[in-house]
């Protein structure tokens, strides 16, 4: 009985894998991007008022919205980036994020555009001051990360014959 | 493709769970359908009838100062705080009570500014003007 070493991407298999090893890399790479998410939802979740009203900083959504979405996002944030880091509904996690991040990039910009100097309250108080440029750089580091996550095998293991 | 789509709508799913048990704890503290006042928030005609025992701190961008601003108010923002807030010091004193603004009700520097005056600087009598420069000209038409 042959056997041959294998990898696997979550765009080749969205199902899971018995029987396999996750990738040192992605697992590095998940935690990292999956740890962002659980901790930046997490101090949104602390007050979603609060981050509410950063929402509506960005003056595309009405308040009745913004308040709504203030309490589900910090929350899709946490469970997406725990799924993302346990492997648990992985590619699910990664187009949800994927998603996310490209919606974060596209409201940064047009708020830029807009001349709104803008506090994101992404990271609560770590995120106050920073510049267009840093917000950018920031969000484009997490979409490239996403990215890689795609691209790289999730999963190293054993083909069956 | 339907893998990802189920995995997706599971997470969706799953994220509404903790999200409404939130929004039905918080539900009596939150107003949901516009924006109420927040405790440390005055409204104009509030901070109007305080007199000369306010003192305006515009938290907007210097630009915007520049254009228009509340008769009488500092600048104060957090682009140049460490160079704004000693100004600010000179000009406060304890018997006055300090009313920040910014542009709109949305925008949330005037908060910002606020609670670091209180944290940072350690000043009580802090207050936001509730709707900001926006709110002040609707009312002086």
């Amino acid at each position: 009985m042959s056997t041959s070493a294998h990898v696997q991407s979550p765009l080749m298999n969205a199902q899971g894998d018995h029987g396999s090893s996750r990738s040192l890399l992605w697992s590095v790479l998940a935690l990292a991007v999956g740890g962002v998410f659980v901790y930046a939802g997490a101090l949104k979740a602390w007050d979603p008022v609060r981050f509410a009203r950063d929402i509506q900083n960005f003056h595309i959504l009405p308040w009745s919205i913004a308040i709504r979405v203030a309490f589900y996002l910090p929350w899709l944030e946490i469970v997406t980036g725990l799924a993302l880091i346990t492997g648990f509904l992985r590619t699910g996690a990664l187009a949800i994020l994927s998603a996310l991040m490209l919606i974060f990039i596209g409201a940064t910009i047009a708020a830029h555009a807009r001349g709104i100097n803008l506090d994101c309250g992404c990271f609560g108080s770590v995120s106050k001051g920073l510049s267009f440029t840093s917000h950018m750089l920031i969000d484009l580091a997490i979409l490239g990360t996403l990215i890689a996550l795609w691209i790289l095998p999730a999963r190293v293991g054993r083909r069956q014959p | 493709m339907r893998g990802v789509l189920r995995q997706t709508f599971a997470l969706l799913g799953l994220a509404f769970l903790p999200a409404i048990g939130q929004a039905v704890y918080e539900r009596e503290r939150v107003a949901w359908s516009e924006q109420a006042m927040t405790e440390d928030e005055v409204t104009v005609e509030q901070a109007r009838a305080w007199g000369d025992s306010v003192l305006w701190v515009d938290a907007r961008p210097e630009e915007q100062f520049q254009q228009q601003h509340i008769p009488g108010a500092i600048l104060l923002n957090e682009d140049r705080w460490q160079e704004l807030l000693p100004e600010m010091l000179n000009t406060w004193s304890p018997e006055k009570r300090t009313v920040v603004y910014c542009s709109t009700q949305s925008c949330s520097l005037s908060h910002a500014v606020a609670r670091r005056l209180r944290d940072e600087a350690q000043l009580k009598n802090i207050y936001v003007l509730h709707g900001g420069w926006q709110k002040w000209l609707e009312t002086n038409k």
